[in-house]
Formats: C-alpha cells, sequence, structure tokens
C-alpha cells in the first residue's frame, strides 16, 4: 500500500424496509484498476452511539446494507452508516465515488439511485472562513403535491459538535430549523409541506462544518421513497 | 489515453466540443416529463445575479431529431420555470438548456399526477466532427458492426440492477453528431455475457432494457456490470423502474 493515500468519508442513512445496494466504487472497471486501498464501515445511532464497525474487503464490489443492519441486535429504525476510504489520487484524480440503489420491499414506487455524501472527513472546507461556509440548496417543484418532504443530517465531525441552519421556502415566506448536531449524531429535519397557501419550494442548509446531508421526499399514502438526492453546494 | 494524446487526437480528427448543459427526458403513458430551471446560484454572484436569465432549450427526439424549441425566460434568482417535455412515440430524448447566465443545476421530473422523482442535468459538452472524418466513422463503423465490434474511442463501466420487484435500465446518449455504435457487455458473478451493438444516431438516445440482458432472479436483485464502449461521446443515465416496469412510476439518475 503506498504511504501516500487520499482520505475520503462519506455517509448515508439506512430504514429498515429497503434494499439498499452500494457500490463501492462507482464505474469499477473490469481489471478493478479502480479500487479502494482501504474501506471502513461504520453504523451509529441517531444519538452518535457506535453500533457496527468493519473492514470491508476493497476487492468486493457491492455492500448488502440491510444485511449489514439485520445483523445487529435491534437495530434503531434509521442508522447513518459512514464510509471511510483511502485511495492512490493516482488511480482516481479526482477522488472515487459510492452510489446507492434503493427501493423498498412490495413499493409500487420506482427505485432510486443516488451519490452517497461525500463530507471529505467533516472539517471545515476552508481555514480562516469567518462567514458560514457551507451553503447548500435544493429546488422543489410545487405540484404534484402527495409527497412530504425533509432533510437528513449527519455530523462526521470528529470532536466538535455542528450548528446547523434548515431554511424551508414557501413563496416569500421562510421557516427555520435550528439544530446542533455531537459527533456522529443524526437527525432528519421534517418539512412542513404548506404555510399560507404556498407548498415549500426550496430548502437551503446552512452549517459551518459539512455534513452528510440528503433532501428525502416520501409519497403521501404509502411513505415509500420518491426522492433521496444531495444538495447543491453554491457557495463556500 | 493520456490528456495530451487525448487533445492531440481530437485535434487530428478535427472534433469541436461546444459546451452544453443536457438532461434526459422521458415519456409514458401516465408519467409526465418536466424541466424545473432556476438560477439560485446567481445570487451569489455579484454583477450577475440581475435577470432576467433567458435560455433556449431544445428537446430532441430518440432520433435525434428535433422535438420542440422552447424560449424561456427566469425572472430573477429565486425564480423557478417549469417546462412539460412533449411527449413523444419513442418516449425518450436528451433536451439542452443554452443560456449565457444560466449554470445552475437544472432538474428534470417524472410525475405520476400525485408525486415526482427528481435528477439534475450535466454541463458539460457535445462533439462536433467535420464531414471526412463523419465519412471515416460511417465506414469504419459499418464494417466493425458486421462483427459485433465499434471503434472504443470512449468508455464508461456501470452497474445495473435486475430484480423481480425493481430494476435499473441504461438510457443511452449519443452526445454528438455522428452515428454512434455502442458496445455493450454484460458481467454477471464473475463471467461475461454476450455484448450486443446499440447505433444511435447524432443527438439520439436509446432506452436498454436490463431485462433483455439476463434473466431476472426469482427474489432479491442481481447486480450487473456493464462495459459501454462507443466510436464518439456518450453519456449515459439510470432508469429507474418499480414492479410495473416500464409501464409504472420511473426515476432518473445521473452516472459521474
Amino acid at each position: 500500500m503506498s504511504s501516500n493515500l487520499s482520505a475520503l468519508l462519506s455517509a448515508t442513512f439506512y430504514v429498515p424496509g429497503y434494499e439498499h445496494l452500494v457500490e463501492l466504487i462507482h464505474q469499477r472497471d473490469e481489471l478493478a484498476r479502480r479500487r479502494l486501498a482501504s474501506l471502513d464501515l461504520a453504523v451509529y445511532d441517531p444519538s452518535g452511539a457506535l453500533l457496527a464497525s468493519s473492514a470491508v474487503d476493497p476487492r468486493a464490489e457491492i455492500l448488502d446494507l440491510g444485511a449489514v443492519v439485520t445483523a445487529m441486535a435491534d437495530p434503531p429504525p434509521r442508522v447513518m452508516v459512514t464510509f471511510d476510504a483511502r485511495y492512490d489520487a493516482g488511480v482516481f484524480p479526482y477522488r472515487p465515488h459510492h452510489y446507492g440503489y434503493l427501493h423498498r420491499s412490495q413499493s409500487s414506487d420506482p427505485s432510486l439511485y443516488y451519490a452517497v455524501n461525500a463530507v471529505l472527513g467533516g472539517v471545515p472546507d476552508r481555514v480562516g472562513a469567518t462567514n458560514l461556509n457551507n451553503f447548500e440548496t435544493y429546488v422543489l417543484r410545487r405540484h404534484p403535491s402527495a409527497a412530504r418532504y425533509s432533510v437528513l443530517l449527519g455530523c462526521l465531525a470528529r470532536w466538535a459538535p455542528v450548528e446547523a441552519q434548515v431554511f424551508a421556502h414557501y413563496g416569500t415566506e421562510r421557516v427555520l430549523h435550528e439544530v446542533t448536531l455531537q459527533p456522529r449524531q443524526h437527525v432528519e429535519v421534517p418539512l412542513e409541506p404548506e404555510r399560507g397557501g404556498h407548498r415549500v419550494d426550496r430548502v437551503e442548509l446552512k452549517s459551518l462544518y459539512r455534513l452528510a446531508s440528503y433532501v428525502v421526499g416520501r409519497r403521501d399514502g404509502s411513505d415509500d421513497l420518491v426522492l433521496f438526492d444531495h444538495l447543491f453546494t453554491y457557495f463556500k | 489515453m493520456s490528456h495530451p494524446l487525448r487533445a492531440l487526437a481530437r485535434r487530428l480528427v478535427g472534433v469541436r466540443r461546444t459546451p452544453t448543459y443536457y438532461l434526459p427526458w422521458l415519456t409514458r403513458p401516465g408519467l409526465e416529463c418536466t424541466l424545473v430551471l432556476h438560477n439560485v446560484e446567481a445570487r451569489f454572484k455579484p454583477g450577475y445575479n440581475e435577470g432576467p436569465f433567458p435560455a433556449a432549450v431544445a428537446q430532441h427526439d430518440a432520433d435525434g431529431r428535433l422535438v420542440q424549441s422552447y424560449a424561456v425566460v427566469v425572472a430573477d434568482s429565486t425564480d423557478v420555470i417549469e417546462v412539460p417535455l412533449i411527449p413523444t412515440e419513442a418516449g425518450c430524448g436528451i433536451v439542452t438548456v443554452r443560456g449565457a447566465r444560466l449554470h445552475s443545476d437544472l432538474y428534470v421530473t417524472l410525475s405520476d399526477g400525485d408525486a415526482y422523482t427528481a435528477t439534475h442535468g450535466r454541463g458539460e459538452f457535445v462533439e462536433a466532427y467535420p464531414p471526412w472524418t463523419r465519412a471515416l466513422l460511417t465506414v469504419a463503423g459499418a464494417g466493425l458492426a458486421l462483427v459485433g465490434r465499434t471503434l472504443g474511442t470512449f468508455a464508461r463501466d456501470q452497474y445495473v440492477y435486475l430484480g423481480a420487484e425493481s430494476r435499473s435500465h441504461v438510457l443511452l446518449m449519443n452526445l454528438s453528431n455522428v452515428v454512434n455504435r455502442v458496445r455493450v457487455t454484460p458481467h454477471q458473478d464473475g463471467g461475461r455475457l454476450s455484448s450486443r451493438l446499440v447505433a444511435i444516431p447524432p443527438m439520439g438516445t436509446h432506452l436498454l432494457d436490463v431485462a433483455s440482458l439476463a434473466r431476472a432472479p426469482a427474489r432479491g436483485t442481481a447486480v450487473l456490470r456493464l462495459r459501454l464502449e462507443g466510436n464518439a461521446w456518450f453519456n449515459l443515465y439510470l432508469v429507474g423502474a418499480g414492479p410495473r416496469d416500464l409501464l409504472g412510476p420511473l426515476s432518473l439518475m445521473h452516472v459521474k
């Protein structure tokens, strides 16, 4: 193994009832030239307590998160799964990516495919920043409206708590949700579907440290996931 | 091939790359496809954050022909414009968005009337080859196609999923002005399955049915790794399906 490796820390969330497969390397080639040097997996409950950890064979291709979590005794309704990877920058000039495939058992909704959120070690993106230095945005459609939205947040900082602000926009009105997460804690912030006759049309996340973050949409009635996507960082 | 060699090869064949923001589109009976255009990013760019932001949207059918052009104006950096796309018999294609100051991540959504799925497009490029290169590619491509091969100028690897309850198809997008012969070779459980060759017209698309590549297991989901090689620039999106497959609600998802 090279002594000059780069690090990548990524995270996703697992809830029971879903087939949830993670590609350890997106765009793995036949000869596996694109491969990680090492990969450590850890599973945390919402309070940040470590439930399980293990080294994953970097030659593996697909990880079944359902198998990982159901092997644990009495797992909570939502866990955060972190992927701590080391890789050779010569093999991945930008960086590797993990991707996930999601489908709820017996759901009539389609499968979803998503890029696992990279948090890059959970450290400030810029040293010396005087402003909140992570600002992410996601635009939502006003119609059709038979879905509820929320933001899943996970703190991958190693020692310090992270204060975050989630703004939900309803036309010209915006509603603030303030969140403080200790290391490895995670939370789902539900967004009120409507205010003052306006549907939620945009969500923004501000935080001092980069969080693992997903916008989540669930169909009314069935609660099946119809959206599991990353926000966009336009300003950092 | 290294970057300098690729750049040299591009100069030798005379290819031009035009920066282009593109997205996939997909329609089915009962499934509407709508673009969501905005310029939220602009509000952080002094000097660029005042609208209006005009944009030209071009919807291409699976055969590459232009279905419809749309002239849209995003009024300001918090405005959101929805553009419902026209269904066609083929039901899929590429849509491009051109706007001098419109660089945000734009969305394409698929709605069954109650809820919708969404993904974003790509700010990349479209390749234009000169006539002599197109003629050469036509002759060489046709010859290689006789033995099921293509000029493997561009290659991608992609996992796809096949189960009884869900699966992911592949929407192949030819981002060039030549016929793109894409060779698809599936691998499963360490073994190579039979390859197929797909000819995609310029700016056209092909919806590759994952069930045509392998048999779905009775339980769980099989994972296939595809090796895709094309004679010109191409990209792909995954099309997520549920138990009703392409007759039910669908999702689109970008890849890197």
